[in-house]
């Protein structure tokens, strides 16, 4: 009896160890949490909603590595953000970049970012979150008339346009509510 | 017998208090409200994120802030398979608790009782046998999307996938392996290893 619970904890931890290799949170406080990690951590750093969510949706840092993190958030970068001048003072930066950094894809056991993560652990950082594989394979077979040709979509940059719980860091299907499109699915 | 029952079920409840505990310790800050700087902004005419390059975004992007009265219905084909799987788990742990711990395989009295085969521990192991096997089918059917090699075995929907379709056939081989012998046959560890990679591959994935 002794030895058959020796196999089944020697087996779990080796799987918690492997996981845990990923990631930068605690095995054990994964483990023992009861709390729904399969989208990605919510924001909780005000500094950085208020910063990112003045101009669009403040996406979670876990929607991309960290390294992708580390090419848009310096000074250099702020300046042409994607077409548009988003420059920060050094303190309010070096904040925003420390939250997005320490809460990347990689560094998180919630389960999308965990995807995030291995779909770009090779090559070079995307700089979209839409450029990374996953979610470019999430939404692929999308037409385009739901996204791009629908006012009220426009970009599948647009998250909460359609992820309803985008906020929460939730993005099950579940939770997808097209506008226009009410039977998207 | 019934003290071996009864310390099985203290055990599981101690376990059970000291998970929910300490996953009330872990419990993170609930997310900050996102839509509300974005919406106190509804007037402004720029997009510094055109994570897609779409031509001719609207002057107002925040008009895009989802309706909030939209309510995930409860139950559909994707959940379906959340719900089975918590049930696998609920009959893996009714089995195990009503183990009867009968039988010997050494040194056995001269003329053991008859072997029950169809008693209440049986039931259970089978239905969990047969809602993991269900569980495993109706995740390949409806979740066959999240399936992808090229993401390599750290992937945790694939993970996901090998652990639960491994436990489900474990629990299926130490139902069978059982339930066709008409002497006692040690089947527990089997289906317990089977049962532990079903609930590790839930965890994976919640």
């Amino acid at each position: 009896m002794l030895k058959k619970f020796k196999i089944v904890a020697l087996m779990t931890s080796a799987l918690f160890l492997a996981n845990a290799a990923y990631a930068g949170e605690t095995a054990g406080e994964w483990l023992l949490s009861f709390e729904r990690m399969k989208g990605v951590k919510p924001v909780t750093d005000r500094k950085y909603a208020k910063e990112c969510g003045e101009c669009h949706f403040a996406y979670q840092p876990g929607l991309l590595p960290a390294k992708s993190w580390e090419k848009l958030l310096t000074p250099q970068a702020l300046k042409n953000h994607f077409g548009d001048n988003a420059e920060l003072d050094t303190a309010t930066l070096d904040e925003v970049r420390d939250y997005a950094l320490n809460n990347a894809a990689e560094t998180s056991w919630y389960k999308r970012a965990r995807k995030i993560a291995v779909s770009t652990a090779n090559g070079p950082a995307p700089l979209r979150i839409t450029e990374t594989r996953y979610i470019a394979r999430v939404h692929e077979e999308i037409p385009a008339k739901m996204i791009k040709g629908n006012k009220d979509v426009k970009s599948l940059s647009m998250c909460n346009a359609c992820h309803t719980q985008a906020a929460k860091g939730v993005f099950d299907s579940d939770t997808v509510n097209i506008p226009n499109f009410p039977d998207w699915d | 017998m019934k003290n071996k029952s009864s310390i099985k079920l203290k055990s599981t409840l101690a376990g059970l208090c000291i998970l929910a505990a300490s996953g009330v310790a872990h419990a993170q800050d609930a997310a900050l409200d996102l839509s509300m700087p974005a919406a106190s902004k509804a007037s402004h005419s720029f997009i510094l994120a055109a994570n897609d390059t779409p031509a001719n975004l609207p002057a107002s992007v925040t008009s895009s802030t989802p309706n909030a009265e939209f309510e995930p219905a409860f139950f559909t084909a994707d959940n379906l398979h959340q719900y089975a799987g918590w049930a696998t788990l609920a009959l893996v742990a009714g089995a195990a608790l009503s183990a009867p711990g009968e039988g010997c395989e050494a040194n056995c009295p001269p003329n053991p009782a008859p072997r029950q085969t169809n008693g209440t521990h049986a039931k259970i192991a089978k239905a969990a046998a047969a809602m993991a096997a269900f569980t495993v089918v109706d995740g390949l059917l409806t979740h066959w999307d999240d399936f992808h090699m090229e993401d390599g075995f750290s992937d945790p929907d694939n993970l996901h996938v090998m652990l639960g379709t491994v436990g489900a056939a474990m629990m299926m081989y130490a139902v069978n392996k059982s339930a066709n012998s008409t002497t006692p046959v040690s089947h527990a560890g089997i289906a317990e290893l089977g049962g532990v990679a079903m609930a590790v591959a839930v965890k994976l994935t919640w």
